[in-house]
């Protein structure tokens, strides 16, 4: 199924890819292994990993989401309990076995084979990289397993959902800010490589951490599946007619006005802001963290301000994009005189609207949180120029099918270069503010003069290329 | 000039032709049936004619707009009702004819509303959410909405599935009266009884060939009707 989101060989470089980035980075160890020591270095990889499991696992938002949507042409495997004799429980553990070998395959193992063909350059042993790979996994699943288990119970019950995601929240600031449970604690396999060599001698922990953590994965699992109803009854939801209510408070918005007011009226009724909400904070407290732990945990002198998170913040927003496009099947405008251009231009506006009073509200917060307002006048700037030029840059790429087109590798590299070349210039340039302002904001106004004029010709560019693409898939 | 002119289309999906070579045309004030079996190309011509899909070679014109060059400005003189009816899952059964008759500029839209909201019995639900609506009650909507600004051509694939017999006459009285009022349609069904009753020229389209058109009277030929010459042209005569 999954080969549906680009051409096979195409999705098959996905995890070459990987591979490769894997390889250049074990290759080049050595290097940041002499000032990160090895503990620290693996917390890294297990928050990462742990947090793409969460990212990757909410499975049950999708039950009455697919099951009340208009589906239009297509058809979905978590609707075909309605018509063929299997149990949505059942169905949802598949999606969830699948999901897992399928990320497994497409991640976790290129990623593995990339740190093996490593060896004569890192000198890394096979059996700590098989130790990483069987603990990453564990972490991943335990993620996903999370976010599996969150997700189903957020279908249940709102409340107890709020409750428990409140509960972790401060569990999770006790380990990130306040240092008072250990990280290994949460995650079970960080704790598996904390209790083998070289952090630890080999003895029984190792194999209790390993137990605790597969425990742990069926636990959530089968608390999910048991969450999972087996019937979806549709809710006979009326409405007030709001569209003409929004749509005239949008007249500024003269020619988009109709479809703008449809945009933000599905994103109330459908419940997505919720989703973004999640999906816009949840880097951001990554973002945080790894500050926190590169000033904390290594005691770097890195210089991390207010615009460096500016910059950061600007493109955060990009899943947010992604997100636009989801909410609703587009089928039926083709029957109307629409084009794929308008509705991206008119998801673009939305995003700017739904998202730059949160980010201006982030960057102010985390300036103040930090005695660091000085440099406001310079960070609100460069938040709105990549943010513009982030969203921009992903709408040319990805037109309104965001999800699928990130798969495609050619796809995928292009992003990856014009997304991480000015984000990580711009974050260079932000730790040179302290030594040479003059410097530092003189590279930054170039660089916002090139993001904007890149802003500029791929928003043009956003006409031809997309002028006579289908809508729908 | 023809209302609808097709000539020597062909439709390429990657290496797969789901049309080779059709010619067609239908005169304005015409009733034009297209039927074939599962796959034959129906629905890529529909979807061809009316600006959704570019054509890989031939001419494609409809009121003498080439739809492969202005597919908006098709669009704009058209109705379409789509093979599978998917109006917007989080607008209102009036909210969705009020999206409509803004981004098409119906003038007096609210009075036009009014009207199809009454003819399809809609008043009761007219609160209700897309989703939530019954198949039927979807299909209902999507003929509304391409009723609504009382279009030249309509373009129908499969307009009576889900309807009950009640809305299939209706659907039907309002088409007829459309056509004797000067209006064009082309329809795809494979309700061969319905179609029988309402076309004045017909095609058969298998393979994504054109394997035969004309009156029903030249369709139907020397069989009983054209259920049976339609088996008999597409190889599953009795």
């Amino acid at each position: 199924m999954h080969t549906s989101y680009t051409s096979r060989h195409m999705f098959l470089a996905f995890p070459v890819l990987v591979m490769l980035l894997s390889f250049a980075s074990a290759a080049t160890s050595r290097n940041y292994l002499q000032v990160t020591p090895l503990p620290q270095m693996l917390l890294v990889v297990h928050i990462s990993v742990f947090l793409y499991g969460v990212s990757v696992g909410a499975f049950g938002f999708l039950g009455r989401q697919y099951q009340e949507r208009a589906t239009g042409y297509r058809n979905y495997l978590v609707t075909q309990p309605s018509l063929l004799p299997m149990s949505f429980k059942r169905t949802f553990l598949g999606m969830y076995v699948r999901d897992a070998v399928f990320y497994l395959v497409l991640i976790l193992v290129p990623m593995t084979a990339g740190l093996f063909l490593s060896i004569p350059f890192s000198g890394f042993r096979a059996t700590s990289i098989l130790l990483l790979f069987g603990a990453a996994l564990i972490t991943f699943l335990a993620g996903m397993s999370l976010s599996f288990f969150m997700s189903t119970l957020y279908v249940r019950s709102v409340p107890v959902f709020a409750g428990l995601a409140v509960a972790l929240a401060v569990v999770f600031v006790a380990v990130g800010a306040l240092r008072i449970v250990p990280a290994n604690v949460l995650l079970p396999g960080l704790a598996v490589q904390y209790a083998v060599p070289p952090i630890a001698p080999l003895g029984t922990d190792a194999l209790v951490s390993v137990l605790v953590g597969v425990g742990l994965i069926l636990l959530l699992v089968g608390g999910a599946v048991a969450l999972v109803s087996d019937q979806y009854e549709p809710k006979n939801s009326d409405a007030r007619d709001e569209l003409p209510g929004i749509e005239r408070r949008l007249a500024r918005f003269r020619r988009y006005r109709t479809l703008l007011a449809k945009e933000l009226l599905d994103l109330k009724r459908s419940g997505t802001p919720v989703k973004m909400f999640f999906s816009f904070v949840t880097p951001l407290v990554f973002l945080s963290f790894t500050v926190w732990f590169v000033r904390n945990g290594l005691n770097l002198p890195i210089g991390f301000n207010t615009v460096f998170y500016a910059a950061m913040v600007g493109f955060f927003g990009i899943s947010l994009y992604n997100w636009l496009n989801n909410v609703d099947n587009m089928d039926y405008m083709s029957t109307l005189p629409l084009t794929v251009p308008q509705i991206i231009r008119v998801k673009l506006v939305a995003y700017l609207l739904l998202t730059l009073g949160i980010s201006a509200a982030f960057v102010v917060s985390i300036s103040w949180m930090n005695n660091d307002v000085r440099l406001l006048w310079l960070a609100l700037p460069v938040m709105v120029v990549t943010s513009l030029y982030s969203v921009v840059m992903t709408a040319y790429l990805t037109g309104l099918r965001t999800n699928s087109f990130l798969f495609d590798p050619g796809v995928l590299f292009a992003f990856s270069a014009l997304s991480m070349l000015p984000d990580v210039g711009l974050a260079i340039l932000s730790f040179t503010i302290d030594a040479d302002l003059a410097f530092a904001v003189t590279g930054i106004a170039l660089t916002l003069g090139a993001l904007s004029l890149g802003t500029l010709i791929l928003y043009r560019g956003i006409d031809r290329k997309w002028a006579r693409a289908a809508f729908g898939e | 000039m023809p209302a609808i002119e097709v000539r020597e289309l062909t439709k390429f999906y990657g290496s797969k032709a789901a049309l080779k070579d059709v010619s067609l045309a239908v005169e304005a004030g015409e009733f034009f049936g297209l039927f074939g079996p599962n796959g034959a190309g129906k629905t890529t011509l529909i979807k061809v004619l009316t600006g959704q899909l570019v054509p890989t070679r031939g001419h494609v014109t409809v009121l003498d707009i080439d739809a492969a060059r202005e597919p908006l400005a098709v669009k704009e003189v058209i109705g379409i009702v789509p093979e599978v009816e998917s109006p917007p899952s989080y607008l209102t059964a009036y909210e969705y004819l009020y999206f409509v008759s803004q981004v098409r500029k119906v003038p007096d839209g609210e009075p036009r509303i009014a009207r199809w909201l009454e003819y399809f019995d809609l008043e009761d639900q007219r609160r209700t959410i897309c989703k939530d609506l019954s198949k039927g009650t979807r299909q209902k909507l999507m003929l509304a909405a391409a009723f609504l600004h009382e279009p030249k051509v309509l373009f129908l694939d499969e307009p009576f599935i889900n309807l009950d017999p009640i809305y299939q006459r209706k659907v039907k009285d309002h088409l007829a009266e459309y056509v004797d009022g000067g209006g064009t349609v082309f329809m795809c069904s494979h309700l061969l009884e319905i179609a029988e009753k309402l076309c004045d020229r017909v095609a058969i389209l298998h393979e994504g060939h054109v394997i035969a058109q004309g009156s029903l009277a030249d369709v139907r030929g020397r069989e009983r009707d054209l259920e049976s010459a339609f088996l008999k042209l597409v190889g599953h005569a009795p």
